[in-house]
């Protein structure tokens, strides 16, 4: 019975005009996004290799240890390949040294703009955006548009159960999307092998996690477009609700999140940071000088009725602790400064944090956003990509920094010209001779960030609560659903 | 004939339920990316003070303009960027500008907050690219094979009426009831950003007007496109999936592939091995320089320290003159060098993208609001021409100027004058031209060109394919 | 019915011949002539060339050989011009389902150039086809197959022209509908329209028509005046001729 139906279904979606105009539009966007992933990989790759080795070599050249002015390129990822996510928004590199912060800067867009205009063509976003109109496609009519020809009817005048015949639809018209998902994203797979690109045993794991949430994403619209159907009587109503629902679940609910969540937790730009963390610094220090002021004032009471002697007795004879006083006050008000510092660098990124939780569960209303961020941060392509690689530099700045030192010590020589002015002895100028190459052989290196493959526990929950959900619906539906056409 | 056409369109198309919904959806959508647009800019305005008030709040405090090694400028938010975001969030707003040397921007938004970057912003652009022009065809996919199977293209056609007079009545008509009733939602929004204290100057409202002009003319062309198919379908089922196709091929599929195969096609040298050649021979000058420096012998029995001073100073800027001149020459030409591959490049990409409507409207529409590629370009012609101010400036000040690998540090220890703390605000300010009305016109005009020719060429489309269609 | 033979006939076929891009010979030299104030009914089976005949009437197919004329003007010639004098009933009026039936009958009835129509003579007609009044303001979508039917008619009255094309008229109408049809394509002819209807209605085709034609496999194989029928049997006629066919054929 169940395979009968299911049959049907099958021939009837494969023999449709449909599908052949889904299966080439989408064998050929995932066939050609794959040809390009694979492309753009190579290039950043050889960039990457390039950039790195120009660094090295211009650090081999360098004369002195205090001068090391590395930079740190960010490492492509295969799996940018199939979701491309963030990796082009964020800075490529970051200088590593003494003499400043580590940020990663010039982003690959910023650099070359162009490709900013028309954006990234990936697996994530064809799945996402087209695959799941699709899905509509195949679906907005499944019930009423039998209903509508009358053979709807027809079939339930056998002694058929409803609920199998909704399954036997859903299970149908799901097959029939797979096949233009499969095929070419194993004609994907070939071309990684055929590119040799690196993709190791856990790489294939994230493929395959990939594709799992991807068959989760589109049965959900497969089970959405059914429900649709088996809610509405006539074919068009269904066909105009499923397009709604697709651009609000696809291009409305994830935006609209974040711009919400912008405005209910406004996060203060550095610079207010640095504008706060200033004022703190100078209204502590203020109130040391008040303090101290009003020490020596009352230093100045106790010793008003004194002799000079007396004075000078006492003088010394509290100089000590006094200094020890002010030296205590003094680290205080620094100790100070600093926590304050990082508290509110603390509570920058708190706020941060919030808000992107905000951001993100409130776009998480769409299980096509679920999606977009499951599949993100199985690539690791997703927005702590920058603040992993960031930590990871400045952790490696710290162990660098420490190196360098080392070596200046080692070398004695800080590098660079002095030129000393001295009202007496007049002017010198010192340029210490150059040292010849570096040698760079124990110098440390910075390893990636492990990429923490996250499994999206929660987005892939949203995931089979969606489908549950609309599963129920159609259910709902079909169970009272009027067959007369 | 053709008012009871156009009539008679207007009345079917308005009064249907489908219409309720997605105009209903559509006005959302447009007011929404008004007031999103008018929010963002606050934030960004609000940011960009921010940011120039920390950048001169650093310098209070100091007593020596030797002591500024740098200055930062920002791009300053523009209230069309918001509307019609383009390249905006992805080029570097912030510059640090030296008293020589090369700028670059950094700190790109979609860097800085790469939240926004994950979904992206809900512009003028993308809605009218992307939802409108999907409205476009869901309402006129089955402008003709749909009357023919609900059999009122035979019915009409049993009556004297001419073909070329129905196809032009059903354009005119769908048209009109399709496009006019958008400039509502359009119009809404231009009160909300007056509302929410957007400052727009009249050039800025006229440019405004223009992209609504461009996104109409745009929804034309996607129009006149659904009713060409239409008229070459025999079943609208099919006349839909062929436009879903064409749509995905113009919205998605064209326009970046566009830009791979050009940048594929034209290799243009990267950032980083342009860098680091640069780099590399600012070194190799410096070491020359090094050499000449340790040289150096102040003029004998000079006692005045003011005056060694000055002469050293003098020697110092006349090197590092030097070496700046054969800087910006070598970079000079490696950028020239870049900029005419990327020129290539960019011609390439957007001329294949052209093939594509939406390609030419984001174009259009993105050169209208002064986002468009040439921003960057703008941004750092602008900043160049600042440098030159604050290198004058500087050199008033100090007499010399710092940057390109030299640092200055000075430490007198002297004379117990106290020292005056400098006005950071003495500094010239930076100032970003607005793009200019005539200049976004003309640079948007060959797209909007280009769109008129779509329209009319898919306009002449359906005329031709109607007259030969088959209305039984 | 008295004929006067000087008038030249409203709908006329002469020597009409359709051969389909495919070679399907659909029509092989068909004349017949229909004038005011007569009732021609076209018998015939399914593909027997009715739809054909009707659709080279209204130009919307060109025939390979021979002319057909209404009111002597020839209609791949002159196609708006003899259009401007023919009504017609399709055989599925699906008609604009977002409109109701007034809003329907307004603009068909403009675009067939009647411009002065009031609502109430949109009510009017629409109560003469037999349509209830509070069906008047109702959307298409809503209405049956017979509804819709009815509400063509009603337009190809409105249209007032000198000659009414109907194809299947009565399909899909219900006994008594048909029979009110019938009264109603009557007082067209009464009011001196020439009409050309076909129908698989052999029984009332008999009864109204004053000239009966069969066709089969696009040929027409018979043609009789109501008066010439008045004694025979005209099912078992149409049967002789169809059985005819298959021995040609055979
Ligand atoms: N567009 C066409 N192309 C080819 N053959 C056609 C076409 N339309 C009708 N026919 C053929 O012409 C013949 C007459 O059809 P039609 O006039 O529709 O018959 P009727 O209306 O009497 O049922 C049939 O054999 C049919 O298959
Ligand atoms: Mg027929």
């Amino acid at each position: 019975m169940f395979a009968t139906l299911l049959q049907k279904e099958l021939k009837s979606i494969l023999l449709s005009p449909k599908f052949p105009a889904t299966f080439a539009v989408c064998a050929g966007l995932l066939i050609l996004s794959i040809s390009i992933g694979i492309h753009e990989y190579q290039v950043t790759t050889r960039q990457y290799e390039t950039a790195t080795q120009m660094v090295t070599q211009e650090l081999r050249e360098q004369a002195h240890w205090s001068g090391v002015n590395n930079r740190t390129y960010r490492k492509p990822d295969p799996m940018q390949i199939f979701v491309s996510g963030v990796s082009n928004d964020i800075g490529r590199w970051s200088g590593v040294s003494q003499f400043e912060p580590v940020k990663l800067r010039h982003s690959a867009y910023s650099d070359d703009a162009i490709f900013a205009i028309f954006r990234f063509i990936d697996f994530g976003f064809i799945v996402q955006v087209i695959l799941s109109l699709f899905a509509f496609l195949f679906t907005y009519d499944a019930i009423n548009g039998e209903r509508e020809s009358g053979t709807l009817a027809l079939t339930f005048s056998h002694p058929i159960p409803r609920t199998t015949y909704l399954l036997a639809k859903i299970a149908g018209s799901w097959l029939g999307l797979v096949i233009p998902l499969l095929l070419p994203v194993t004609v994907g797979v070939l071309l990684l092998v055929l590119f040799r690109i690196p993709f190791e045993a856990s790489h294939w794991m994230k493929l395959g996690g990939l594709l799992g949430v991807s068959m989760l994403y589109f049965s959900f619209f497969v089970t959405l477009g059914v429900c649709i159907s088996s809610l509405t009587r006539r074919s068009n109503v269904s066909f105009l609700l499923c397009l709604v629902a697709w651009v609000f679940l696809i291009l409305i609910v994830p935006r609209v999140g974040v711009i919400i969540a912008g405005q209910a937790v406004p996060v203060p730009t550095v610079a207010e940071i640095e504008a706060q963390q200033d004022a703190y610094s100078k209204d502590k220090n203020e109130q040391h000088m008040k303090s101290m002021e009003a020490k020596f004032r009352d230093r100045e009471a106790l010793m008003s009725g004194m002799t000079k002697e007396q004075r000078e007795q006492y003088e010394n004879d509290h100089m000590w602790s006094w200094m020890e006083e002010n030296d205590a006050d003094q680290k205080q008000i620094t100790k100070d400064i600093e926590a304050q510092g990082v508290k509110l660098q603390e509570d920058l990124r708190n706020r941060k944090a919030l808000q992107e939780r905000l951001a993100f569960s409130l776009s998480r209303f769409s299980p096509a956003s679920a999606y977009q961020l499951a599949v993100m941060s199985i690539a690791g392509t997703d927005i702590t990509l920058k603040s992993r690689y960031e930590d990871g530099l400045r952790s490696y700045r710290t162990i660098l920094n420490a190196f360098t030192e080392k070596k200046q010590k080692e070398t004695g020589d800080v590098g660079g010209i002095r030129i000393t002015m001295d009202s007496e002895k007049g002017m010198s100028i010192s340029a210490p001779k150059e040292n010849g190459t570096l040698d760079l052989t124990d110098m440390p290196q910075f390893a990636p960030p492990a990429n923490a493959s996250v499994m999206p526990v929660t987005d892939i929950g949203i995931l089979v609560f969606a489908i549950l959900a609309a599963f129920g619906g159609a259910i709902a539906g079909f169970l009272r659903y009027d067959m007369r056409s | 004939m053709i008012r009871f056409i156009i009539e008679k369109e207007l009345r079917e198309i308005i009064g249907s339920t489908k219409f309720a919904v997605t105009f209903g959806v559509c006005s959302l959508l447009i007011i929404l990316s008004f007031y999103i647009g008018a929010e963002n800019y606050r934030t960004l305005v609000d940011q960009h003070e921010a940011a120039k008030r920390e950048n001169l709040r650093q310098m209070e405090g100091l007593t020596d303009w030797f002591a500024v090694q740098q200055h930062r400028i920002f791009l300053p938010p523009q209230p069309l960027a918001t509307l019609v975001t383009g390249v905006s969030n992805d080029i570097g707003r912030m510059i640090e500008v030296h008293g020589r040397g090369e700028l670059s921007a950094d700190d790109s938004r979609f860097n800085e907050d790469p939240i926004y970057a994950v979904f992206r912003f809900l512009d003028l652009d993308f809605i009218f690219q992307i939802v409108l022009s999907l409205f476009a065809i869901l309402f006129a996919y089955d402008a003709i094979c749909g009357e023919k199977e609900r059999g009122t293209l035979k019915l009409s056609f049993s009556n004297a009426v001419p073909k070329e007079k129905y196809i032009l009545g059903k354009l005119f008509g769908s048209y009109l009831a399709l496009a006019v009733p958008l400039l509502i939602p359009i119009l809404i929004g231009c009160v909300l950003l007056l509302i929410l204290g957007v400052p727009m100057s009249g050039e800025e409202w006229a440019r405004l007007g223009l992209i609504v002009v461009a996104g109409l003319l745009y929804f034309g062309v996607f129009l006149t496109i659904s009713v060409f198919v239409s008229s070459l379908a025999r079943r609208s089922s099919s006349a839909f999936l062929m436009l879903l196709v064409i749509w995905i091929l113009a919205v998605l599929i064209v326009p970046r592939s566009a830009v791979l195969i050009a940048g594929r096609a034209v290799d243009v040298p990267s950032v980083d091995e342009i860098a680091s050649q640069k780099n590399r021979y600012s070194s190799q000058l410096f070491t020359e320089d090094r050499t000449k420096m340790a040289g150096y012998k102040p003029a004998a029995g000079q006692d005045d320290m003011e005056k060694t001073m000055a002469d050293f100073n003098q020697f110092m800027q006349k090197i590092a003159d030097e070496r700046d001149a054969k800087m910006q020459e070598f970079s000079g030409q490696l950028n020239e060098q870049r900029e005419n591959r990327q020129r290539v490049q960019r011609r390439v990409a957007l001329g294949l993208a052209r093939f594509s409507p939406s390609a030419t409207f984001s174009l259009a529409v993105s050169a209208l609001a002064g986002t468009s590629l040439s921003l960057e370009e703008e941004y750092k012609e602008a900043a160049v021409a600042y440098q030159r101010d604050y290198a004058a400036f500087m050199m008033q000040k100090t007499g010399m100027l710092t940057g390109g690998r030299v640092m200055m540090f000075r430490s007198v220890v002297d004379e117990g004058k106290k020292p005056q703390p400098i006005n950071a605000h003495e500094l010239p300010e930076f100032v970003f031209p607005k793009p200019a009305l005539a200049g976004t016109v003309t640079e948007s005009l060959p797209d909007i060109g280009i769109l008129m020719l779509f329209t009319i060429v898919f306009f002449f489309g359906s005329y031709l394919a109607f007259l030969r269609y088959d209305v039984r | 019915m008295e004929q006067t033979p000087a008038t030249q006939p409203m709908i006329e076929a002469l020597g009409l011949t359709k051969r389909y891009e495919d070679e399907t010979l659909a029509l092989d030299n068909v004349s017949f002539a229909v004038r005011t104030g007569q009732i021609y009914a076209m018998l015939g089976g399914n593909g027997a060339g009715k739809t054909t005949t009707i659709n080279i009437f209204l130009n919307f197919i060109d025939p390979t050989a021979g002319e057909a004329r209404i009111d002597g003007i020839v209609t791949h010639k002159e196609p708006l011009k003899a259009k401007a004098k023919v009504a017609y009933v399709s055989e599925n009026v699906m008609l604009y389902p977002n409109f109701t039936a007034i809003q329907n009958l307004d603009y068909f009835a403009r675009l067939g150039g009647k411009t002065s129509y009031t609502k109430n003579d949109y009510h009017d007609v629409l109560r003469r086809v037999g349509l209830e009044d509070e069906a008047h303001t109702k959307r298409l979508r809503s209405y049956s197959k017979g509804m819709r039917q009815k509400c063509g008619i009603a337009i190809a009255i409105l249209k007032d022209a000198p000659a009414i094309l109907l194809d299947e008229p009565t399909s899909g109408l219900d006994p008594k509908a048909g029979f009110e049809f019938l009264g109603l394509l009557t007082s067209l002819r009464d009011e001196g329209k020439a009409i050309l209807m076909s129908t698989h209605d052999i029984f009332r085709a008999k009864e109204i028509a004053d000239m009966v034609g069969i066709m089969n496999a696009g040929k027409l194989v018979m043609q009789r005046t109501q008066s010439s029928l008045a004694g025979e049997n005209l099912e078992e006629l149409y049967l002789q001729f169809m059985a005819g066919s298959v021995e040609r054929a055979a």
